[in-house]
């Protein structure tokens, strides 16, 4: 099982919103399932057919460290791509372990 | 065009929809067993993709993938004028020979349904369309070829608003072009007049003023399939060209009614005021607390009595504190529902602190952060005033920010962590596998290293 963290993208929401509205057609189970397979193609996609890379620079607000997940808080943050430059002033970052080789069912927001 | 070029299409979008787009096939393909096997129709798959695929097209994710389509050349099918509404729960089949009636497409408004497509610029009229092809408009509308469709470049100079009916006598054709009133919505593009001829005496004339396609509740009612026409019969060498009757079909969904419900609620709600919408609250209060007064006649005399303290309560702690009351200085509706007993001990802390906090502005305590102008008197509040001394110090409290506020914001980053790394208040972040939302657009990263002071 994949990490459920990107439910809350545009989407995941979207995906789950959709599913909401089909409830009467389909099942809570199946749509646990449809769930459960967005997390494994988000999940791949995303370290397989992703290959660009940012950086960033900014202030930090908060931090939180509980149950392997990190959450911060940062200000003023400017993202910095080859081509594009994105500030912000206000972001916050959910980060789970990428580390972590057992299979790990995470839900954050 | 084999499904090769229709994939060149996604090439020119940006690479966050196209990620998207594949996550969302890799999702409905593999479900599509596990939805034989319970039983499910393929309808129900397929209402689940449009439904996701639609409300990804009306978020800003999208955006990039509308933006690189607008500059492309755009060909525009234009869908009957007379198309009329359809029962939402069958499917309507159309067919459009030549002497037969048309039924409607259910339209908001009601002026024409303008499909823009854009064409990729690699791609050199006349195109091919092969049947099962999903099209797209620039502006996100997705629609399905049902029967094989020629896109020619009618010549130039053609006039692009004189699209006409002409039920068509030839033999070979079954299709007849749809009526041409001039679109109200109209914007000229720069790009040579592509066209879609369907018949060569009456070619569609070009239509290179591209108006959106109506609102995103059509997409949402269904499956919406254009009626393409046929090539024309001059072009017999295409294999394509069969001349077979148009189907235009649309399945109902549900939640199309739902789904425009919700909208009009929502506009509703955007233009209301946000005075208008507190005073609604205060007035609800207000006629709550009025009821809870009426309920229960015994207890009149407490209610009075606590009407009184309340009254009392309030003042002075309106008095203590710079809050502004939305319920007004009259409300009582705290003190009613905790009761006589509680409410003694209410007065009785309200008196305290009254008195303390006179005893402290008597002393030159140091409270200066609030603006106390209690003119009670208090005797023996002298006692009091070197316990309270210290919790008072207010001036010494630092202001924290609330911690659901400070967590609460649109712009949010859902990755995975390589490495965390701090030195004194020096962050370092090794992040991977991201999505990023920002202003409602997305943005996706393999990697993203960052430095942050705290």
């Amino acid at each position: 099982m994949a990490y459920q963290l990107y439910r809350n993208t545009t989407l995941g929401n979207s995906l789950q919103e959709s599913l909401d509205e089909l409830i009467q057609q389909i099942t809570p189970q199946l749509a646990l399932q449809v769930l459960l397979q967005f997390d494994k193609a988000i999940n791949t996609a995303l370290a397989s057919r992703v290959r660009n890379r940012v950086n960033f620079r900014g202030s930090l607000n908060t931090y939180r460290f509980c149950d392997n997940v990190w959450t911060f808080v940062l200000n003023d943050v400017e993202f910095r791509e080859v081509t594009d430059l994105v500030k912000v002033d206000k972001v916050k970052i959910v980060a789970c372990d990428g580390k972590s080789e057992s299979t790990q069912n995470k839900s954050d927001k | 065009m084999c499904p090769a070029a229709f994939r060149s299409m996604l090439s020119n979008t940006g690479p966050v929809a196209k990620l998207y787009l594949s996550i969302i096939d890799d999702v409905i393909e593999s479900m599509r067993e596990l939805y034989l096997d319970e039983g499910l129709e393929d309808r129900v798959l397929d209402d689940l993709r449009r439904l996701w695929e639609s409300k990804m097209m009306q978020s800003k994710a999208m955006e990039d993938f509308r933006k690189n389509n607008i500059n492309s050349s755009n060909f525009v099918l234009q869908l009957p004028d007379h198309y009329g509404q359809i029962d939402r729960e069958r499917t309507a089949t159309v067919v459009i020979p030549a002497s037969q009636s048309i039924h409607r497409f259910p339209v908001k408004n009601n002026s024409e349904t303008l499909a823009t497509f854009s064409l990729p610029a690699g791609l050199a009229y006349p195109v091919q369309i092969p049947a099962g092809v999903t099209l797209q408009t620039a502006s996100g509308q997705l629609y399905k070829v049902n029967v094989p469709v020629v896109v020619t470049q009618a010549p130039v100079g053609q006039k692009p608003l004189s699209l006409h009916i002409q039920k068509a006598p030839a033999p070979q054709s079954t299709a007849a072009p749809p009526t041409t009133k001039p679109p109200q919505q109209v914007e000229p593009p720069p790009a040579p007049a592509p066209s879609v001829s369907q018949l060569p005496q009456p070619d569609l004339p070009p239509s290179p003023e591209s108006s959106p396609v109506q609102q995103p509740q059509v997409p949402a009612a269904g499956a919406t399939q254009l009626p393409v026409v046929p090539s024309p019969p001059a072009e017999e060498n295409e294999p394509s060209a069969q001349p077979e009757p148009v189907n235009y079909s649309m399945t109902s969904s549900p939640c199309s009614q739902l789904l425009e419900e919700a909208l009009a609620q929502t506009t509703q709600l955007k233009s209301r005021d946000i005075d208008d919408i507190l005073k609604e609250v205060i007035e609800e209060e207000r006629v709550k607390a009025e009821r809870r007064r009426n309920l229960p006649p015994a207890r009149a005399q407490d209610q009075t009595e606590a009407v009184l303290a309340g009254l009392d309560l309030d003042y002075s702690y309106s008095e203590l504190s710079d809050i502004v009351q939305l319920d007004g200085p009259a409300d009582n509706s705290d003190a009613e529902e905790e009761g006589g007993a509680p409410l003694e001990e209410n007065d009785f802390l309200g008196i305290i602190n009254a008195e303390a906090i006179k005893a402290l502005q008597e002393g030159g305590g140091s409270s200066d952060g609030n603006s106390i102008s209690s003119s009670s008197d208090s005797e023996g509040a002298d006692k009091l005033s070197a316990e309270d001394e210290d919790p008072l110090n207010s001036g010494d409290d630092v202001i924290e920010q609330d911690i659901p506020d400070l967590f609460d914001t649109d712009n949010v980053i859902v990755c995975q962590y390589d490495k965390i790394h701090r030195s004194k208040n020096r962050w370092k972040f090794h992040l991977k596998d991201g999505v990023m939302c920002y202003a409602g657009r997305d943005y996706v990263f393999s990697k993203a290293v960052g430095e942050a002071e705290w």
